[in-house]
């Protein structure tokens, strides 16, 4: 059988049809074509010759129309579009002409009841029809998209292109009005290159960035890296500064937050749920999920905590944490913090694995000491020399375990000034009283050293000295545990000024490390210092249980959880670019998929940065620095000298790394090609692609410029910029692959590519199962992307896409607009999202009672207490005179003159765009209103559209659009609302209609809208949405789908999902042409 | 020789079947052989240009009367006084075509074909003169043609027509519009960047062959539109080809071979008048250096949005062509002096004998004489002598006369080409006095 040529109905004067039930939807019958048949021979051709032939015969072919031809019914189906062309002649009365003989009442509703009759049954027998669709390339907006998607890069490629025009139901992304050209395709190629060198090559594949330069990915990589440890350790000001935890060897140096753990938080957790952890009526994953801790840590802090085996740190935290309120987690904080700067070091890490260097950024120490020299400087009486004497206290606690053993010696505590002998304090006769402690004598009798002092901790000595001895002198002694009965002691020792209260228990040390000057390049040497360490003896057994508590204590609670810096500054040359500290956060935190994230991290900025390489140049640079310094000290030359080795075998490795991962990077393009085309590669197309890849490496390419080239490729291949189907052999028509059925709903809602979920569903074939179509129908209006259905379909459909853009306003009378129009289009694009994600009424379309708005708009609106750049949602909008798409300053502003409203402009908008009437062109040498709505001879532009259109040529469509445009005529040009014009005069919004309805305004509009012509707005909506949806002009096989849209949607409260689902379940959108099936019908 | 009509139909037919050739091969199938009209290699080629401005003119201002010196010239006209003996103001022709739409759109879609416009949603027009041109002669210069634009066309379906038909009058095939440039450093890049690189060639050679097979597996209908994007990857191939035999191919040679003018800047200009001088700068620049011998430069859209402040004009083009009052008059002139200017420049270039001018045909024209969309008797004014072929200093009357088609015009301008045909559009005969 022969296919019949289809056709493509423009207009939609069906849109009124009501389709008989008399009619299946299935098959058309023959019979009934039959009857046609009969009745177009017997009754309706006569007619045609009598009244229409005259002008419309073969011969004549009066406006390209041969009425003639149509000698029965076989003949009439095979031209049906100058049928639908008859039926809009006879409705807008311009047939037959005014001059000619008029058709009887009777013969009129003849032959247009038999055209209608006609015309619905070809619409059924061929209802359902997908149609001839031409192929279309991505439109500016889709290729921008999906562009975006595929690369994760807000990119704008197609700024640059020509603009794509529309076609079908007036939409561009319609295949024919989307053409192709040599200077187009350059620029595609243009945009493909610009693109390919945004990749960025990583180890096992690439990725994009918004840059084409290593230094930029670099940044992108550390950022990346420091985002990730951002999440832990919870510090603002990560990376560069000299607040970092990190030691500069040329200045100050203080721990500051970087890195750091963050304990309070953690604190106050285990303090506030204390109860609930004790009892376990809640889980440490539940805690740490509802304050938004890490669970890991959590755990391992309140085992710490709650833990029962005696330890010499934790125990005095225990108590203090057993009694401490929630409000005390700073506290608790602090005094970890406290510790934690008496067992950590943090070293410079710039010139890392020089010899005699630190081994890492933040090291242990264990604050014990077997002997410690005191220097204390006396201060000077502050009281002006009331005083006569100044006290000072030797002080000895027993660190917190007990005093078994400890048995501390002062060893020869004297005054020291300078150019002055040196006197004992033994030999000080006013000092007086020593409480228990005598010089020479043990507590135990035992005699010792004359002129020390032998006591047990915990101990004060107090010291009364005149003051002119004390002047300009310091107190000089050395603590040290007495050789016999001290040995597995474990004191702490300190002079102070004043009498102390007594105390006991373990007090917490704090480490000082110096550097000695910076010679050539680096600090010879660190001094460690300690303030308030731990006298022990050195082999002692309590020195090891000292030294496991510590470590016990690190271990729960380091001071950084890692190096956040990244990029060492701490040197005055650094060989180390990106240096790693991150073992205490893998080891407290993350689990192995976090572990594995964060060595990827790391692994792409090695190789990114091409670290390796650099590590040879600058420590080549570095020693060539060094030897021509002309320094007879050649010592730090060789500490650096161990480095060569290790950084030489590792830029080796990474060079040999880079070719290995050449293959690997080439098959992720191989992949990613898949991406880019929608679908799976066949073998041959992986093949083409490696092959052209491997025939530019034999150009001697290298392999970077090798593999852009090769994606570039990919963003001009005809399967990316084309939306290419695969048309079954024959005439038949099919259903689409899953993978073209994806990309019809991806491009239908999201104006782009499909996303992971829709891939996988067509990679298992499911997705054409209604249910599973329904289900992704709904998700994807839910997401974010639907949007891209706001502009591209909404905005475009209510004729104002773009129309931040607009130009057409006149500077002199709206200098504001410019500022406005943004977001006029912005309110716009909101509100259609915001109907489409809440799958919202269409009906809300018309009588919605809110908008969305900024402070700006609302200000321009007369809404009151908007303040700030934020959008926000508004309800009562109908207060304020709008509400719904009647109300949008971007469609009022559209429809308007540069300078002035125009009643007529926004009544044919009403009327041609929302209601889908058609109107004849305007007659040629329309006399012309004045631009600018004060300059009118007094009248009002309202009154001059009436006196203007009641010019006899003007008036039939006039009558129809005019009041429409009066019932806006509350709005200004901008789509301010109003009550007088310009020029001062009073605005009239009362209207009447051709059928005698009376209106009153945007409210009245709106009612005659929702009430008299809800059918014909909901119809008009569907067939834009479907126009939109499928690409084309729609065709009289699409009436009935209308229909059962416009059904299905009066049945589900005009839900918008309910359109959307009936379209994607549709015939249409499901099924492709076949290969061989005709065009559109001849004109 | 047999020759054949220049119709859709033979075209795309002529397209399915000649894909394996190179695409400026496959169209001499059309019309008669080159070398009838080849120029001795001394003599300077003949160049085409067409502006086009949307919304016609000043309905009392557009006039010329009288011959050479002597000739008196409406005010709209007033900016070309200078080149009144090189001139002829062509009065009374239209395209029978254009009349049925009688909108804007359908006017302008089919202005330089004569073509039927398809409407409703589809497109369809003809290919527009000069690229039939273009077709002919683009591949003896570095690229076959310049389409040029000052205002982005417009997305949208007014009155049944496509609202690209307002903004192409340039039509590579009946189903592709041109595409426009806008940007005059892209237009300049375009005549000057030696952008083919390494490489090119290979990456365009896979992606033929990929959508030669792609092509086997989808319909007819697609498969015609696909065509479009391998006859482009084609002429780019073409171009790689020809870079480095740039001179070799002719005798002629161009009183140029470099750009004197600098890159124009990124960007669209804001201000109106630099935009379009600078398109000017380029079609002069392209015809001197011989980049290129056939451009369109669409100053505005039919149906257009352009506004004036700096002429003190407040209000928009189109708005403007309906009120027919002082502003509408000045901003006509203001059009017309690109063209001015645009000839002022080529007069200026000696090549031989004769000026750039003289060796050039440019055409300025309308879609309708007036704001008040009438079709039956355009603006044509032609400039230049199209190297010795064109008389200058008159006026042509056509109006009542029995051939007066604006496709009549084309036979006779394509002539000065050397290209004759059969017809064109809707038309079979010359303007013998053209």
């Amino acid at each position: 059988m022969i296919r019949r040529a289809r056709l493509v109905v423009v207009a939609s004067l069906l849109a009124g049809f009501a389709w008989m039930p008399g009619i299946p939807a299935a098959e058309p019958l023959p019979d009934y074509f039959a009857g046609l048949a009969e009745e177009y021979t017997g009754q309706t051709r006569p007619l045609l010759q009598q009244f229409c032939l005259k002008c419309h015969s073969a011969a004549k072919r009066k406006g390209d129309l041969d009425l003639e031809r149509f000698a029965t019914l076989a003949e009439v189906r095979r031209g049906t579009r100058a049928w639908l062309k008859i039926v809009e002649m006879l409705d807008s009365g311009e047939m037959p002409p005014k001059n000619a003989k008029q058709l009887a009442p009777e013969q009129r509703k003849q032959l247009r009841g038999w055209a209608e009759r006609y015309l619905r049954a070809e619409a059924l027998a061929d209802a359902g029809d997908p149609g001839p669709v031409v192929l279309r390339r991505l439109n500016n907006a889709e290729y921008t998209f999906t562009i975006r998607d595929l690369t994760g890069v807000a990119l704008n490629p197609a700024r640059e292109f020509p603009t794509d025009s529309a076609a079908g139901e007036g939409f561009t992304n319609t295949g024919n009005a989307l053409v192709m050209s040599p200077a187009l395709l350059a620029k595609y190629l243009a945009a493909g290159k610009e693109i390919a060198r945004l990749a960025v090559l990583l180890p096992d594949g690439f990725r994009f960035s918004p840059h084409t330069t290593r230094r930029d990915w670099t940044d992108e990589a550390l950022a990346k890296i420091r985002a990730f440890y951002r999440e832990f350790v919870d510090s603002a000001d990560l990376g560069v500064g000299s607040a970092v935890g990190n030691i500069n060897v040329h200045s100050d140096t203080r721990l500051g937050q970087a890195g750091r753990l963050p304990l309070e938080k953690y604190f106050a957790a285990t303090l506030a749920e204390r109860n609930a952890l004790t009892t376990g009526s809640k889980t440490i994953t539940a805690v740490a999920r509802e304050r938004g801790l890490n669970a890991r840590y959590l755990g391992i802090l309140w085992s710490s905590l709650s833990g029962q085996a005696p330890s010499l740190l934790l125990d005095d935290l225990r108590s203090r944490w057993r009694r401490a309120k929630p409000q005390d987690a700073a506290a608790l904080a602090a005094e970890v913090a406290t510790w934690q700067k008496g067992l950590w070091t943090f070293g410079p890490v710039g010139l890392i694995g020089r010899q005699g260097g630190p081994s890492r950024w933040m090291e242990p120490v264990n604050p014990l000491v077997t002997q410690q020299d005191i220097r204390f400087t006396i201060p000077s009486g502050g009281d002006g020399g009331k005083n006569k004497e100044v006290v000072l206290s030797l002080v000895a606690t027993d660190a917190g375990d007990g005093n078994e053993q400890d048995f501390v010696v002062w060893k020869k505590p004297r005054l020291v000034a300078k150019g002055r002998p040196d006197l004992l304090l033994r030999d000080v006769k006013e000092v007086g009283d020593l409480g228990p402690a005598l010089f020479g004598r043990h507590p135990n009798g035992k005699a010792i050293d004359a002129a020390s002092l032998c006591v047990r901790a915990p101990s004060v000595i107090t010291i009364r000295l005149p003051a002119h001895l004390a002047a300009g002198r310091d107190l000089v002694t050395t603590a040290v545990l007495d050789k016999e009965t001290g040995r597995e002691g474990s004191v702490q020792v300190d002079v102070v000024a004043g009498t102390p209260a007594r105390r006991s228990g373990l007090l917490p040390s704090e480490v000082t490390v110096k550097f000695s000057q910076v010679t050539q390049v680096f600090s010879d040497q660190r001094e460690v210092s300690y303030s308030r360490p731990i006298l022990i003896g050195g082999k002692s057994t309590a020195r090891q249980r000292f030294e496991s508590a510590f470590e016990e204590y690190r271990r729960v609670f380091p001071a950084a959880l890692c190096y956040t810096q990244i990029v060492p500054v701490d040197e005055v040359l650094t060989i180390t670019q990106f240096y790693r500290e991150d073992d205490h956060l893998a080891r407290l935190m993350l689990d192995e998929a976090q572990k594995a994230r964060l060595n990827r991290l790391w692994d792409e900025l090695h190789y990114v940065s091409q670290s390796a390489l650099l590590r040879v140049t600058a420590l080549e640079l570095l020693l060539e620095v060094m030897v021509g310094n002309g320094r007879a000290d050649r010592s730090q030359y060789k500490a650096l000298e161990p480095l060569r080795k290790p950084i030489n075998e590792r830029a080796r490795a990474f060079k040999k790394e880079l070719l290995d991962t050449e293959p690997k990077q080439v098959d992720a393009l191989v992949d990613f090609a898949a991406l880019a085309y929608r679908r799976p590669l066949t073998g041959a197309e992986a093949n083409e692609l490696r092959g052209l890849y491997r025939q530019l490496r034999n150009k001697k390419f290298p392999h970077d410029e090798a593999f852009r080239l090769t994606l570039a490729r990919v963003f001009v291949a005809s399967p990316f910029l084309y939306r290419l189907e695969n048309a079954p052999v024959g005439t038949a028509t099919a259903a689409v692959s899953d993978w073209e059925l994806a990309s019809r709903l991806s491009y239908f809602l999201w104006s782009s590519q499909p996303d992971k979920e829709l891939r996988d569903l067509a990679a298992k074939g499911t997705l054409h199962k209604p249910e599973v179509l329904a289900k992704q129908a709904q998700r994807m209006l839910a997401d974010a992307r639907v949007r891209r259905l706001a502009t591209e379909f909404a905005c475009h459909c209510l004729h104002i896409h773009d129309f931040d853009s607009l130009t057409e306003k006149s500077e002199k009378h709206f200098p504001e607009f410019a500022v406005l129009r943004g977001d006029m289009y912005e309110e716009s694009i909101l509100f259609f999202t915001d109907l489409f994600q809440r799958d919202a009424s269409l009906l809300s379309l018309l009588n919605a009672d809110h908008t969305f708005v900024n402070e700006r708009l609302a200000r321009f609106y007369g809404i009151k207490g908007v303040e700030g750049t934020a959008w926000r949602r508004v309800e009562g909008m109908r207060q304020h005179g709008r509400g719904g798409i009647l109300g949008l300053s971007a469609t009022l502003a559209k429809q308007s003159g540069a300078s002035r409203t125009s009643p007529i402009l926004r009544g044919n908008w009403v009327s041609e765009v929302l209601l889908g009437e058609r109107l004849p062109r305007p007659p040629k040498d329309v006399p012309q209103l004045p631009v600018d709505e004060t300059a009118t001879d007094g009248l009002t532009v309202r009154q001059l559209v009436a006196r203007h259109t009641s010019d006899a040529r003007c008036a039939s469509c006039h009558q129809k659009i005019d009041p429409f445009g009066f019932a806006l005529e509350g709005f200004d040009a901008l789509g301010r609302r109003r009550d007088r014009d310009l020029a001062g005069r009073p605005i009239d919004t009362k209207t009447k209609l051709p059928d005698g309805s009376e209106l009153d305004g945007l409210p009245g509009l709106r009612a005659y809208l929702l009430e008299k012509r809800r059918a014909a707005f909901l119809r008009q909506f569907c067939r834009k949405l479907l126009g939109y949806a499928i690409g084309r002009g729609l065709q009289l096989s699409d009436e009935p789908l209308l229909t059962e849209m416009q059904e299905r949607l009066a049945k589900n409260d005009y839900r918008f999902s309910v359109a959307v689902d009936r379209i994607v379940q549709s015939r249409q959108f499901r099924e492709i042409r076949g290969r061989g099936a005709q065009r559109a019908e001849a004109p | 020789m047999k020759t054949h009509p220049f119709s859709r139909r033979t075209f795309l037919r002529g397209v399915g079947v000649t894909m394996a050739l190179p695409w400026m091969e496959s169209l001499s199938v059309w019309g008669d052989a080159t070398t009838n009209a080849a120029k001795p290699g001394s003599q300077a080629p003949v160049r085409l240009a067409v502006l086009f401005s949307g919304n016609g003119f000043h309905s009392k201002e557009w006039w010329a009367k009288g011959k050479g010196k002597q000739m008196e010239l409406g005010q709209v006209l007033a900016p070309l006084t200078d080149f009144r003996q090189k001139l002829v103001f062509i009065r009374g022709l239209y395209n029978a075509e254009a009349l049925k739409g009688n909108i804007h759109s359908s006017q302008t879609g089919n202005l330089l074909s004569g073509a039927p416009l398809a409407s409703g949603g589809e497109i369809r027009s003809g290919t527009s003169i000069d690229q039939v041109v273009a077709q002919r002669y683009g591949q003896s210069t570095k690229v076959p043609s310049l389409v040029l634009g000052c205002e982005k066309s417009n997305p949208g379906i007014h009155k049944n027509y496509s609202m690209l038909y307002s903004s192409h009058i340039s039509w590579s095939s009946p189903t592709a519009p041109t595409p426009l440039e806008l940007y005059p450093a892209l237009a300049f890049d375009r005549l000057f960047k030696e952008e083919v690189q390494d490489g090119d060639k290979s990456v365009l050679d896979v992606v033929l062959a990929e959508a030669k097979r792609v092509r086997r597996n989808i319909s007819s209908a697609d498969q015609r539109k696909l065509d479009e994007y391998l006859h482009s990857v084609r002429e780019i191939e073409q171009r790689i080809d020809q870079a480095g035999q740039k001179g070799e191919l002719q005798g002629w040679r161009p009183t140029l071979d470099k750009p004197n003018l600098p890159r124009p800047a990124d960007g669209i200009p804001q201000n109106l008048a630099e935009h379009m001088r600078l398109m000017g700068d380029i079609l002069v620049l392209a015809f001197q250096t011989d980049a290129t011998r056939v451009c369109t430069l669409k100053l505005n859209n039919d149906h257009s949005y352009l506004r004036f402040p700096r002429l003190g004009v407040d209000v928009g083009h189109h708005e403007l062509s309906h009120l027919n009052n002082a502003d509408w008059l000045k901003v006509n002139q203001f059009f017309l002096e690109q063209f001015g200017y645009i000839a002022r420049k080529l007069d200026a270039i000696q090549e031989g004998q004769r000026t750039a001018l003289d060796n050039s045909m440019l055409m300025y024209c309308s879609s309708m004489l007036t704001g008040g969309h009438d079709a039956t008797n355009l603006p044509v004014v032609l400039l230049g002598g199209a190297g010795g072929q064109i008389q200058g200093g008159r006026v042509l009357d056509y109006l009542g006369k029995p051939n007066r088609k604006m496709c009549s015009l084309y036979l006779s301008m394509l002539d000065k080409f050397g290209i004759r045909l059969k017809e064109f559009g809707d038309s079979q005969e010359q303007l013998a006095e053209v």
